[in-house]
């Protein structure tokens, strides 16, 4: 446990040797950046075993670490007001540290060949150091300001790779999109975190919050508050519904960066969050999880539908991560937390998979719209076959990883959750099948389109198939952890639900019933994908045609961005300019200019008045006592 | 060490001397005589930030005390004295004085006009603000406060320049003056306190440490109190007596403008801190929801007001109003961790907006427009200027790993735990506004496709990357290691009466 905080540390100090030293290192220093990563990998399991080790029976003891940062006594409370550097190791945590320093390793290694000859190369590795390095940290934290720190850090890194190739105007709106939004979202993270250390143990400290909370200590409204301001957070980072305008766009940055953000670093803490913090939402008031539930379910729908209508392979790729994303916290709001991290761990694998398959194609053809790609299943025959594994994943179908996790999830959904959610979930299942054979079918499959993207096609080297390879194999089989018997003899007692589900009696359950149901929606959703999109997609056509209305609705994503645009402009850009024209005109010119002008006026116009003429003088004595007979008498009387 | 203190102010004096017996036509030996004194004034004040320990009472330290005048008319024992030391709140700001005069000097390295009249000017003000941070005499104080704020009117009428804005025009003539007229005037305010002060106590002395422990009616701290809060609120860019904050700032050249954002605004705020929070404590107590209410909405009307500008210094500026709002409501939460972050938020913003300013200034030396709409994509020209700005930006949004998150999340605890939520939660929306902005100014000038029209563009000189780079240390220093700052402050504002735990 003592090695924990090198995790984060050793990607952190490559990024501060390529930052500084970076250019004059030979290949720009992209071998310490892979090898940094790759030594958070291998110490990810030391970690794990010490865990394993001090295992008593069934329960697992987390270990805990932690420096001074911060501290200072309050005046007159004899109390001490302390931030700490500490890290914290659990399950959960050592689920996503797996995920994402694999992911990262695997994304690193492939980008070697992916962004070969790019200017900005040796840039791209630093970023990528601090990216994992952030991510690592934020998991590893132990506290909720260094989580929160993480955090922002990931948002960064994030908008520094999104607009990575910022000559493009697009790329660069699109990384300032994905800050500002996820930004939106951390105004109440960071208010919640307040929120709970104000009325909490005068700690910042995750665990001690949480069993502050489990023995009552909040007001449950005042928690309730503070829990859905913290999901705010989630929802920005995750890109769920209404905060995930972002995600879509920010396949601008170079698709490793993409394949990175969607399996492990960036929309995946988003999960994390909410299932660490999971026992507060439980503490608090019901309506906590069904905020989560409700979000996850409207997100699931949104974004497989608009996942039919995109043409981009990378954009409906993307879709299919708010799909997955979605089905997370589904799950999180049914309590289920082994089920989502489960379905975060093979996610990560899978996603991976179908984002660096779609680097491949475009790396190979300079194309990304489906439209002008088809038939390259015959030059990239190893790329083509580890899309499908990924494709089929993601749809779920039986035996690859990606069904495992569904199941769970709809295990718990059926269970725990009215009927309506099970049925929104599996007519899901088929709108996921669809849109996924078709991304499959019209990339691979058929004839292809384009001749000239066609003629450039050809398969990578292997720094480009061997991690494909990689996280194909684990797409495939990292689903089969739910065993119990596969999890001992990984080395975990009791197995991996076991080990993930914190001590609870919940265990992974397998009905017949749901897997059948799940197995037919999902695969007839793909067969029907197959038949409408096959060879020249006249089917698909002639129903677009027919339901115009709802294909302009999706292909314009239900018009969301559409409103964000016309609030931004007119109302907060118009406030600020009001705000701005009010400062000028009102306060400096009337109130500053003004207070001077009447000065002016009173010493300059106002002398007029004295004429130097007899009369006037007279009259003004005149008028004067007038007034002031008619006041005294009106007073008096 | 107290001959430290003396020579934080000696030097910039001593100095303005030397630079007048340099003749005219050798400005390059005034360049190197400030750059000797700079480099001297931000040693020693590291120096004295180093070496400084809490040592019980008040947390004063270091003093020196020379006796100017006493026994006469109204004056009694030690009446008037020349009176120096440095506590936990004074000596982040000596340190942070040191290092924007030093960067000062190497971004106006280019000055050609009158260079030595300039640095003349510039040190004079330098030396005001070491005077104000370190006097422990009321009447002193007051002296090097006025030292500070005058010698402005002259580097922005004379250095300055003017701005036409389509609708309307800017002369620096009426930047400076608006300034000015505004400081002096609210001056007023703070001298009449003074002596309202002084009397009340009947001492018969102007010095601080025994005012303090002086008992005053709690009638007359309501109505002295918000003297001062109000005629320090004015340098201290509170809403809406701010608008000499962003005029004075697009008027000023760049040296003078990093100066004036980045330590003479906290002036203010230390005053407010200082004089007004621990002489009159009863006072702050009834003013503060008057005062955090000012802070609030200065925070939010500057970040709204800067997402309107497309002036990149009036963005700057404006940007400087917000997060002096940040350091008002910190002071007003009265309460520690509060009172620290807005001392804390002083140094940050104090680091980054010279750094801000710097950059403005790097471009607009070559591009002699500043609207941002004009640009875009000079990161290809200027990366390395388009780093620091761009670092500026992110401490400024309050990015973790900068000073400006340290000292934001203090202040915004600190207004929680006082109880005043919707002030908190705007303080928070306020910092999402920032994002906005500035990403939007980065997304506008610096990246996108390069507009050909500044493809000759050049790296920013590389006297204003040396000054960029020791800036930019420091919003490091705080943002990763804030251990020292924090130690050194909380000790000194704990002492303070009137602040609770």
């Amino acid at each position: 446990m003592d090695q924990a905080w090198l995790i984060p540390a050793i990607p952190a100090a490559a990024f501060a040797i390529l930052l500084i030293f970076g250019p004059y290192l030979p290949r720009k220093g992209d071998w310490l950046a892979i090898a940094a990563i790759g030594a958070s990998f291998i110490l990810v399991f030391p970690v794990l075993a010490d865990l394993l080790d001090q295992a008593d029976g069934t329960t697992y003891v987390a270990g805990e670490k932690a420096w001074e940062w911060i501290s200072f006594d309050l005046a007159g409370v004899g109390e001490k007001f302390e931030i700490e550097i500490g890290f914290y190791v659990d399950p959960i945590t050592i689920v996503m540290l797996a995920v994402v320093t694999l992911v990262a390793l695997m994304v690193q290694v492939y980008s070697i060949a992916y962004m070969k000859g790019d200017s900005r190369y040796g840039w791209y590795f630093t970023v990528m150091s601090l990216f994992a390095a952030s991510m690592l940290l934020l998991v590893l934290s132990n506290n909720l300001l260094l989580l929160y720190a993480g955090w922002e850090a990931v948002g960064f890194c994030s908008f520094l790779l999104i607009g990575f190739w910022w000559e493009k105007r697009s790329a660069a709106e699109a990384a300032k999109k994905a800050f500002i939004t996820t930004r939106i979202g951390d105004v109440g993270l960071l208010i919640g975190i307040i929120m709970l250390w104000l009325e909490g143990p005068n700690t910042f400290n995750i665990q001690e919050i949480i069993t502050f909370a489990e023995e009552g200590g909040y007001d449950n409204t005042y928690l309730t508050g503070a829990v859905l301001l913290m999901f705010m957070g989630a929802l920005g980072k995750s890109g769920q519904f209404p905060l995930h305008v972002w995600l879509p766009d920010a396949m601008e940055g170079p698709t490793p960066v993409s394949a990175l953000i969607h399996a492990a670093t960036m929309v995946v803490a988003g999960v994390y969050l909410v299932a660490r913090m999971l026992p507060l939402f439980e503490v608090a008031d019901p309506i906590a999880l069904d905020v989560v539930l409700v979000v996850g379910l409207t997100t699931v729908m949104i974004s497989a539908t608009m996942g039919l209508a995109a043409t981009d392979i990378k954009r409906v790729i993307a879709y299919s991560t708010l799909n997955s994303l979605g089905l997370m916290f589904v799950a999180l709001g049914s309590s289920a937390v082994a089920a989502a991290m489960l379905y975060l761990f093979v996610h990560g694998f899978f996603k991976a998979l179908l984002f660096l398959g779609a680097g491949s194609v475009i790396h190979a053809t300079k194309e990304q719209d489906m439209n002008r790609l088809g038939g390259l299943a015959a030059k990239m025959p190893i790329t083509a076959a580890v899309f499908a594994i990924g494709t089929l994943a993601m749809i779920g179908i039986i035996p690859l990883s990606g069904f495992w996790a569904k199941d769970e999830v709809l295990v718990f959904a059926k269970e725990e959750q009215n009927i309506i959610v099970y049925l929104v979930l599996l007519s899901s299942l088929v709108i996921t099948g669809l849109y996924m054979t078709r991304l499959f079918v019209r990339t691979f499959l058929f004839a292809p389109r384009e001749q000239a993207a066609y003629d450039h096609a050809h398969e990578g080297g292997l720094l480009i198939t061997v991690p494909l390879l990689i996280l194909g194999l684990l797409a495939t089989v990292g689903g089969f952890v739910v065993f119990d018997e596969v999890g001992e003899a990984l080395g975990f007692p009791g197995g991996f639900a076991q080990f993930v589900f914190l001590n609870e009696a919940h265990e992974f359950e397998f009905h017949l019933d749901t897997a059948i149901t799940s197995s037919v929606l999902a695969g007839g959703g793909a067969v029907a994908g197959w038949i409408l999109w096959q060879n020249k997609a006249e089917l698909a056509a002639r129903i677009r045609d027919r339901f115009a209305p709802v294909s302009t609705l999706l292909s314009n994503r239900y018009y969301i961005d559409e409103i964000y645009q016309f609030v931004i402009d007119r109302i907060v850009l118009g406030l600020g300019s009001i705000i701005a024209w009010f400062d000028r005109v009102v306060v400096n010119d009337g109130g500053v200019d003004g207070s001077a002008k009447l000065g002016y006026f009173t010493g300059f116009e106002a002398k007029f008045l004295q004429t130097g003429r007899l009369p006037n003088y007279a009259l003004a004595i005149v008028v004067g006592i007038l007034v002031l007979s008619i006041a005294m008498l009106v007073t008096q009387v | 060490m107290e001959f430290v203190l003396l020579a934080l102010i000696v030097i910039p004096l001593g100095v303005c001397p030397l630079f007048m017996l340099i003749p005219s036509q050798y400005p390059q030996l005034s360049r190197y005589l400030a750059a000797l004194a700079g480099g001297a004034l931000f040693a020693l004040s590291l120096l004295v930030f180093v070496v400084y320990e809490f040592d019980g009472g008040s947390g004063l330290r270091y003093e020196l005390q020379w006796d100017w005048m006493e026994n006469i008319g109204f004056l009694r024992e030690n009446g008037i004295t020349f009176y120096l030391g440095v506590d936990g709140i004074g000596a982040p700001l000596v340190l942070l004085n040191g290092v924007v005069i030093f960067a000062a000097v190497f971004v106006s390295w280019n000055i050609a006009n009158r260079t030595k009249d300039f640095f003349v000017l510039l040190f004079l003000l330098v030396a005001g603000v070491y005077g104000v941070f370190i006097s422990q005499d009321l009447f002193f104080f007051f002296f090097w406060y006025e030292v500070a704020v005058l010698p402005m009117y002259l580097l922005i009428a004379v250095w300055g320049a003017s701005s036409e804005f389509g609708t309307f025009t800017r002369t620096k003539e009426y930047g400076a003056m608006k300034l000015t007229l505004m400081l002096v005037g609210s001056s007023v305010l703070i001298w009449v306190a003074i002596f309202a002060l002084f009397v009340e106590a009947g001492a018969g002395t102007f010095d601080m440490t025994v005012l303090r422990e002086a008992t005053l009616d709690e009638d007359f701290q309501k109505w002295v109190f918000p003297l001062f809060m109000v005629g320090f609120g004015v340098l201290a860019g509170m809403w809406p007596l701010h608008t000499w904050s962003p005029d004075g700032h697009v008027a000023a050249p760049t040296g003078v403008s990093m100066l004036h954002a980045g330590v003479l605004m906290k002036l203010g705020a230390f005053g407010i801190l200082r004089i007004g929070m621990t002489l009159l404590p009863e006072g702050a107590e009834f003013w503060a929801p008057v005062l955090m209410a000012l802070g609030v909405t200065g925070a939010v009307y500057g970040s709204v007001s800067a997402l309107a500008q497309t002036d990149l210094k009036y963005m700057v500026g404006y940007s400087s109003v917000s997060h002096m709002g940040f350091v008002l409501m910190g002071l007003a939460s009265m309460n520690e961790i509060g009172v620290n972050g807005a001392v804390l938020q002083m140094f940050a913003h104090g680091v980054m907006t010279a750094l801000m300013f710097t950059s403005v200034g790097a471009l607009y030396d070559q591009a002699h427009i500043r609207d941002m709409t004009q640009f875009g994509g000079i990161a290809k020209r200027m990366p390395r200027h388009s780093a620091f700005f761009a670092i500026a930006g992110l401490s400024s949004l309050g990015l973790p790993g900068l000073a400006g998150f340290v000292a934001e999340f203090h202040i915004f605890v600190g207004v929680f735990e006082a109880g005043y939520w919707w002030a908190g939660g705007l303080g928070i929306l306020s910092a999402a506004i920032t994002a906005t902005y500035i990403l939007r100014m980065l997304s506008r000038a610096y990246f996108g496709p390069l507009n050909e029209k500044w493809a000759g563009l050049k790296e920013m000189r590389i006297g204003e990357q040396f000054a960029a780079v020791i800036l930019i240390a420091m919003i490091l220093f705080m943002g990763l290691w804030p251990a020292p700052f924090i130690d050194r402050i909380s000790e000194t504002v704990e002492m303070i009466p009137g602040i609770m735990g």
